[in-house]
């Protein structure tokens, strides 16, 4: 017998999960949903946050450098964003998408295997960032308080994300560009920069998110990417493409299916996430909240 | 009956001769190659890469599922030949049956859906298969895969072959070769081929025309596993050994790379690519500086984007672009 004080913290435990996919899910859809472009190295703007934070830890000897790297993941993701964008990725709008996805998969080995080049192949370690090291009671039970911030500020992150997107002028200027790009460039918009600059966001926030996990992954190696991105595609997937509220739901339906399945069996906890998306494909292929790529 | 034998005959002959041809290049390569190793790995590559090529190039479905299909062959081989001591050729029937079967199931499901869809759920498939190899430690062995699958002899009754040296095994490896890239230049002529390419070009149409594109394409797919299969089968026997690495999506990535390489659109481009592949692995894994952390597959992701954005029919389209050039001034 299975008693609910095992349940609960598992449950608690697939929720942050699945909250910390959906805020780096919620940038892969922004870009798919916006631009219609498929990034495979999606995963790998999460790997680079992680050695970023890591290297902020390492190189400086402050009293907040972890939470300096964090921050300062934002600004240097989106900068990697507008280059890719720039130099790389514009030349795929509109283009099959076998070929986008060929040309995000070279990325994907170009960026793992530089920072296999540069780190190495041995797991670097991150600890808890000082004074998140404890556990805090929450009734039942008690959770780390690294865990619990992680779960607060992706969630307050995903609701600006959205509200951004949704809800403020510059989201709608966003949304026009890709939802009809003639007519908002009739409008004075210049839909190239903004292409670019929802890039660059979806990008931050990939490096955000893996900034975020990078204590939690207990060491960080190259190929971490490549496995968050295939959880990403699930949650994105069961969630609806290029939608941020599907994102969300999405990692909170995977991060609990797999808490869950972690009780009883813990091997079937990887199956049941790819048993989920198989049948999300086969009953609803555009996913729970999805609408179509519009452009 | 007799004219369509006659037919079927002129045919066999019409391809018989560019196969002797294609053999009379493939043996002396064997001698050049830097490695004896190679030259068999090269062929065994190549045959998972014609089925990619089968599949992208020709029905315009991106498979991610490459690797996860070779690696039941592998495995499948693997197991009867170490634990079993089966007959050579029985093992890799059974791999290649195997495979059959993984992609009768893997297609019916993958092939609902096309373009970016097809891609994740052959990538879903693929881990999902990775997994179970990965985790079904008892029967796969798990991390450590499987270990002593020997390479004798080839007992074929009246006389028996000994597979060990690697000219030998790479006579073997060639016949095999040989038969499926003809086999998929005839099917590619044929009706079946010309309504796959019909499919890529517009299905509504060829929906249209009364062809249930569904059918085709799980078709296409079953074909494809075989051929993965069977090359899994004969990779196994050319390593001696089989490992989980085989079926994570990165083997599928590396088929994926073959395949853009060489030319996505022509059969040919499954060896070119396989070849340049290889050969370049090896060659970059001779500095020290790349062969550290796998680098050198850094410097092939970067060909790889340059071929993707400026050459998508790989080496053999950009050649054939070159001639053409030639030609004319």
């Amino acid at each position: 017998m299975i008693n609910i004080d095992a349940i609960l913290p598992q449950v608690f435990n697939g929720i942050q999960f699945g909250v910390l996919m959906a805020l780096l899910a919620t940038g892969l859809s922004l870009i798919f949903g916006m631009l219609g472009i498929i990034n495979f190295a999606h995963g790998s703007l999460y790997m680079l946050g992680a050695y970023f934070v890591w290297t902020c830890v390492q190189m400086l000897d402050l009293p907040g450098n972890f939470w300096l790297g964090l921050v300062l993941t934002l600004p240097l993701m989106a900068v990697v964003g507008l280059v890719l964008e720039r130099f790389l990725l514009h030349r795929m709008y509109g283009q099959p998408v076998v070929y986008q996805i060929l040309i995000t998969f070279g990325l994907l080995l170009v960026i793992q295997q530089g920072v296999a080049l540069i780190y190495g192949t041995t797991p670097l370690p991150l600890g808890m960032p000082p004074s998140f090291e404890g556990e805090i009671s929450l009734g039942l039970f008690r959770y780390p308080v690294y865990r619990l911030f992680t779960m607060v500020l992706g969630l307050a992150i995903i609701s600006a994300v959205w509200f951004f997107i949704e809800r403020s002028a510059l989201g709608a200027i966003i949304r026009a560009s890709a939802e009809d790009p003639e007519t908002a460039k009739t409008l004075g918009i210049n839909t190239r920069t903004v292409y670019t600059w929802t890039f660059a966001l979806g990008s931050a926030l990939a490096g955000l998110g893996g900034g975020l996990h990078a204590p939690l992954i207990g060491g960080l190696q190259h190929p971490i990417g490549t496995e968050i991105l295939l959880i990403c595609f699930i949650v994105v997937v069961i969630g609806g493409m290029g939608s941020i509220r599907g994102a969300l739901l999405g990692g909170i339906i995977l991060g609990v299916v797999r808490g869950l399945a972690g009780v009883f069996w813990a091997p079937a906890s990887d199956f049941v996430m790819f048993a989920a998306m198989g049948i999300i494909l086969m009953v609803r292929p555009q996913g729970l909240l999805g609408r179509e790529a519009t452009r | 009956m007799k004219k369509a034998l006659e037919g079927s005959r002129k045919r066999f002959f019409a391809e018989l001769f560019p196969a002797i041809i294609m053999a009379a290049i493939l043996v002396p390569i064997y001698f050049i190659l830097p490695s004896k190793m190679m030259a068999s790995e090269i062929l065994i590559m190549a045959i998972p890469t014609l089925a990619f090529i089968l599949l992208l190039g020709y029905t315009g479905l991106l498979n991610f599922g490459t690797g996860s299909l070779f690696a039941v062959g592998a495995y499948t081989a693997g197991i009867l030949l170490a634990r079993h001591n089966v007959h050579v050729l029985l093992a890799i029937i059974a791999g290649v049956v195997m495979s059959g079967i993984i992609s009768i199931i893997m297609g019916y499901f993958c092939i609902k859906r096309g373009g970016l869809i097809f891609a994740l759920l052959t990538l879903a498939f693929n881990q999902l298969i990775w997994f179970i190899i990965w985790q079904w430690k008892s029967f796969t062995g798990g991390p450590d895969g499987i270990w002593g699958i020997k390479r004798e002899a080839l007992n074929l009754g009246i006389f028996s072959i000994n597979l060990k040296p690697t000219f030998n095994f790479y006579i073997f490896v060639l016949i095999f070769f040989i038969l499926i890239f003809f086999f998929l230049r005839r099917l590619i002529e044929s009706p079946f081929g010309k309504v796959l390419m019909g499919m890529r070009e517009s299905e509504l149409r060829a929906t249209a025309i009364g062809y249930n594109p569904e059918t085709y394409k799980w078709i296409a797919f079953i074909i494809g596993g075989l051929i993965c299969g069977l090359g899994g089968t004969l990779f196994a026997l050319h390593q001696e050994y089989v490992g989980e690495h085989l079926a994570n999506w990165f083997t599928s990535g590396e088929f994926v790379i073959m395949a853009l390489l060489g030319g996505t659109f022509v059969l040919p481009g499954a060896l070119i690519g396989s070849g340049v592949f290889i050969f370049l692995a090896d060659f970059l894994n001779r500095f020290a500086v790349l062969s550290k952390a796998g680098a050198w597959l850094l410097v092939l992701g970067a060909i790889f984007i340059v071929v993707v954005m400026f050459l998508r029919g790989g080496i053999y389209g950009g050649v054939e672009k070159a001639y053409e050039l030639f030609r004319r001034k």
